[in-house]
Parts: structure tokens; sequence; C-alpha cells
């Protein structure tokens, strides 16, 4: 279960974002919608530990995310969550198995990579430089890094932003099959996406910014 | 980790390989520099260090020194063989060997001694001179003029080509010395006797240089130092004789030569200052360009000891083949270089490493792996991801 309470999130400009309180079930999917700068990905980022919230707290089940130093929330992104990334942060000159193995730095096992890949359809594409694939593809690939090592929780950052609704609509279908049993949080834009998860949270309504926090 | 390196270093592979010749060009030429002169500093040492004084007509020092030592130069002129008969009864000395110079064969300068003078020296065929008008050949006369053990040599009169020929007083070559790289390779050694009986013959007994009785200096090699300085000190007072002791002669060449190579020395630290500028330059701009590479990896959970440690290692890589090229490469100019040094009677032998060669090869290694460690760590220091 992921808790978040009282969160608030200060940015350079000295604007803030003020979170109210959510809660994420374990082994449901989330769908989070809302205009731009309402907090969506900066929540996302906070849970995974890549940003710290100034107040509030974010537990994973009994572990407070904000208490933890930044290794500790590198070993407990690495080992606990699979994140993908609207840009899909790949390497793109290293093909498709080198820039999932990239996690073995970390002695992740990425021996399930090619099931995994299986499932998505990019086994006869792990060869190939990443640079050489599309945006589908990459997306594909940015997955099946996310996943392949069996995390409890899966965020995801605008997964289709970058593709065309049916290539979207086809890489959410399998992302859901591939993440069925885990706590699976989205941002997305696109609002016919919204059936394919169990809840879906309009961050309008939760959050609030006054530039004065 | 190591694999993972190696991929990523393929990837920039171009970038790399620009890395690397900048630091083996640098890097060598100061491995180079160094090694050539101590090299020539410990040769010129070795071949002035056998005998401790050698006895001349007045004139320069120095030219008595290198043309008894080195064949370079022409005599300062001779003195008389009377000279070698009183210091071969002298208790005092242990060594006594005529030097005399005046004629040549094509460009081979002729040297007549005795066998003495080539006691460290090895013959590759034949046997030494003990008769007149016998020879023994360095071996690059022997190999350039297509000469052997047997072969009829026409000498002429001075050191340069087109002097008179001693067409009825040739020599016979008895042996060939094995070689030597130095400039012994480039000489023809035979009897006083015969250069003398060569004028003799010829009928030019007014040259002065080749007088029968005369010689051109004397090496001597004395029992003690005490032998040697009362020897110095009595013939140096005799008119019209110079004495010199050819390490003291040699090492004052070698100042002279040391304000060039400490011209040298400074360039090269120059260029390596630069180097250093410009490898770190490099790195840095490097490691900026990983920077986004780095912020994926922070990003997907790789801690930034492990990315550190990576980035260290590629470029611990990096400067090992590096510094491993440049010593090569210093080899393969020390080689190439030996046959212009060996003409002056240097032999550099490219087996042989100082110490201060590995000091710069290891300062040329941390040079490449810690900008790389001063920017890692420098992220390091800064906690958070999204917000550095």
């Amino acid at each position: 279960m992921i808790t978040v309470k009282g969160v608030v999130k200060r940015f350079q400009n000295e604007t803030a974002i003020r979170y109210r309180d959510m809660v994420f079930e374990d082994g449901k999917s989330y769908m989070l919608l809302g205009a731009s700068g309402c907090g969506k990905s900066t929540l996302l980022n906070m849970i995974a530990g890549i940003l710290s919230p100034e107040e509030g707290s974010i537990l994973i089940g009994d572990e407070d995310m904000t208490k933890k130093s930044q290794k500790e929330k590198d070993k407990f992104r690495i080992e606990r969550i699979g994140y993908i990334f609207q840009d899909f942060k790949l390497i793109p000159e290293m093909t498709v198995m080198d820039n999932i193995n990239i996690l073995r730095l970390e002695r992740v096992d990425t021996s399930g990579a090619d099931g995994t890949l299986a499932a998505l359809g990019m086994l006869d594409k792990k060869n190939k430089k990443v640079k050489h694939l599309s945006g589908g593809e990459k997306q594909r690939v940015a997955i099946a890094r996310a996943i392949v090592k069996k995390p409890e929780i899966i965020l995801a950052d605008e997964p289709t932003g970058n593709l065309n609704f049916e290539i979207g609509e086809a890489v959410i279908r399998q992302l859901m099959e591939i993440s069925r049993g885990k706590t699976l949080i989205a941002v997305t834009h696109d609002e016919r996406l919204a059936k394919y998860f169990d809840c879906t949270v309009d961050m309008n309504e939760v959050t609030g910014g006054d530039g004065n926090v | 980790m190591f694999k993972f390196a190696l991929k990523n270093m393929a990837i920039k592979r171009a970038k790399i390989i620009l890395i690397v010749i900048s630091i083996v060009i640098s890097a060598s030429v100061a491995i180079l520099a160094y090694n050539v002169s101590e090299q020539v500093d410990d040769g010129v040492k070795s071949t002035a260090a056998y005998y401790d004084m050698i006895i001349g007509p007045s004139g320069s020092s120095t030219q008595l020194a290198m043309n008894t030592m080195f064949f370079t130069e022409a005599p300062l002129g001779t003195i008389s063989y009377e000279y070698v008969e009183a210091l071969e009864k002298d208790m005092r000395v242990n060594l006594v060997v005529p030097f005399t110079m005046g004629d040549s064969y094509n460009a081979a300068k002729i040297v007549g001694t005795t066998p003495d003078f080539l006691t460290d020296k090895e013959l590759d065929e034949g046997e030494m001179f003990d008769a007149t008008y016998e020879a023994v050949l360095g071996a690059a006369v022997a190999e350039r003029y297509g000469l052997s053990v047997g072969s009829k040599m026409v000498t002429s009169h001075g050191l340069s080509e087109g002097g008179h020929a001693h067409e009825a007083t040739p020599l016979t070559v008895v042996g060939i010395l094995d070689k030597t790289k130095t400039a012994y390779d480039n000489v023809i050694f035979t009897d006083v006797e015969t250069v003398w009986a060569t004028h003799d013959h010829s009928g030019e007994g007014e040259h002065e240089h080749e007088e029968h009785g005369e010689i051109c200096a004397i090496l001597v090699k004395s029992k003690s130092f005490n032998s040697y300085s009362q020897l110095k000190s009595e013939y140096s007072e005799k008119s019209g004789l110079l004495v010199i002791n050819p390490s003291e002669v040699l090492r004052e060449v070698l100042e002279n030569v040391d304000m060039s190579s400490q011209i040298v020395y400074i360039l090269c630290i120059i260029i390596l200052i630069m180097n250093i500028f410009i490898i770190s330059v490099i790195t840095l701009l490097n490691m900026y360009d990983s920077k986004k590479e780095i912020a994926l990896m922070r990003l997907i959970g790789i801690g930034m000891n492990k990315i550190n440690l990576l980035y260290i290692i590629q470029n611990g890589i990096i400067g090992l083949i590096s510094t491993l090229l440049a010593f090569g490469a210093s080899r393969l100019c020390l080689s190439l270089m030996g046959g212009y040094v060996a003409s002056m009677g240097i032999v550099l032998d490219t087996a042989r490493i100082y110490s201060m060669e590995l000091v710069i090869m290891a300062v040329v290694f941390v040079i490449s792996v810690l900008p790389t460690v001063i920017c890692t760590l420098n992220m390091s220091r800064k906690d958070g991801i999204g917000e550095s």
C-alpha cells in the first residue's frame, strides 16, 4: 500500500503543489489524470524517490520514502519499483538487451528478459540497437526493463505520450497484462485509456497550487 | 561491470581513440626524451671510463677525446712513439695503447693501434691482426663495401675520399668485428706499424701525420689514482703535450649537451602540461556528455557508487591502454633512432627501462583517471536526482 500524507512539493520558481492525502492499494491499477502542471509526474517521482517533498510523508508499506537517504531511495527503487519513463530513458547506441542488462550493475537478476521481451513481442529485436527502433518498440523496451526485475510497484509516466492512440492502446493492454497482480500507477492525458485501469484519480481534485506554501 | 564498461566504451570509440592518441603522443615524447638522454649519458660515461688518461699533441681537449673515443673529428697532430715505449716500461701503468689515424678506405677511417685497443670487442669471423698490412674491419665497413676475410683493400691518404692511393701496399682483411652498433662498426683497425710502413713505402715521409715513429695519441690505463695523478702531472709538464682525463672532458661536453637536453626537457614539460590540460578538458567534456547517461542510470536506480566505479573503470582502461601504447611508441622511436645515435658511438638499448619512465607512466595514468574521479565524486556529493 502506498500512502501519500500531507505532501507539499516546492519548486525553484517558488510555486508549490500541496497534495491531498491519497492511498494506493496493493495489486490495483491507478490512472492519474489531470492538466499539465497539476503534479502527476512529480507525485510519481516522489513515490520513486527521485524527488523529495518538502513536507509530508510517502509510505510504501511501512517504509517512509521521505526519511530515506538518496542511496537508500536508489536501492529501494532498483529493487522494488519498476519505472516507465515518458521519454523511455534508454541508451540509443546500445542494444535492447544491453539496455535491460544495465540493471545488472546493481546485481538485478535480468535472466527473465527473454520471456518479458517475448511477452511484449520484442524478442526478435533484442540484439537491435535502440536507435533503430520505432517509438512503440522503444516504449515496450522501457516496459520490459521496468518489469523484468518483477517489482511490487510499477510507475508509468505518460507511457503512451509519444505514441499514436492505436499503438498506445496496444502498449497499455500489454502493460496491464504483464503487470497483473502488481500495484500500477500510470499518468496519462488520454481519458480513452481509463477503461483499462481499476481506478482513475483526477489529480486536479487532489492537488492545489498557491505559490505561497 | 567490466563487460558493461567495455560495451559503453565501444559506443564512444571515436572519441576514445582521439583521447588515447592525445595521451600517447604526449606521454611517449616525455618517456622517449628521458630515456635517450639517460642512455646517451650512460653510454658516453662508460666509453670514457676505460682509460683514465689520453696523451696527445697540444690543442683541443674535446677534439682529442672525441677523436680517440668516437673516431670523430681529425687528430690534433702527432707525438713521438718514444712516449709509448717510456710508458710501457713505467711500473705505474697497466695498459698503454698507441693510436694513430690518417688514412682511409673510401669513407671508412683507418686506425693504427694494437690489438689491446679491441680487447673488449668480439670477432665475428677471422682473427686479430698481428702482422703488417693486416686489418680488422668494423661490421658496417665489411657490409658496406662487400669485404670479407682475405679481401684486399687499397687505402688512400687522408681521412676523406680522393686522397693519394697506397696501391703498392694494400691491406688484407684478416678479421671482421661483431656488430657493436657503435662507432667501431665504421672503422678499420690495423697495426701502427702498418700505417708507418704504408707511408714509408710510398715515400710520404714528409707528411706530418704518418711519419715513422709518430702517432696521434696514447691511451693509458694507470694502476692507481696516485699513479694517474703523478703521470698526468709529469706528462702535462712536457712541452707540446696535452694530457686529458677522457671522463672529465666528456663530462664537460655532456654538460653542454645537458643545456640542450634541458631545453628539450622544458619543451617536453610544456608539451606534457598542454596535453594534461587537453586530456583533462577532453575527459571533462566526455564526462559532461555522459551526464545525460549518468542521469538516466540514476533515474532507473543505479547507485552513484556503481556509476563512479563504471566511469573509473572506463577511464582506467583508457589510461592503461594509452600508457602502454605510449611506452611501446617510445620504444619504437628508440629503435628507429638507434642507428643515428650508434653512429656517434652510443648503443640505445630498447629493453632498458629507467625508474623515472615508470613514474612518467604512472603520472600519465593518474592524469587520465583523475578528472573522472573528481567529476563523479562531485556528482555523488549532490543528494537527490531530479533537483541536481
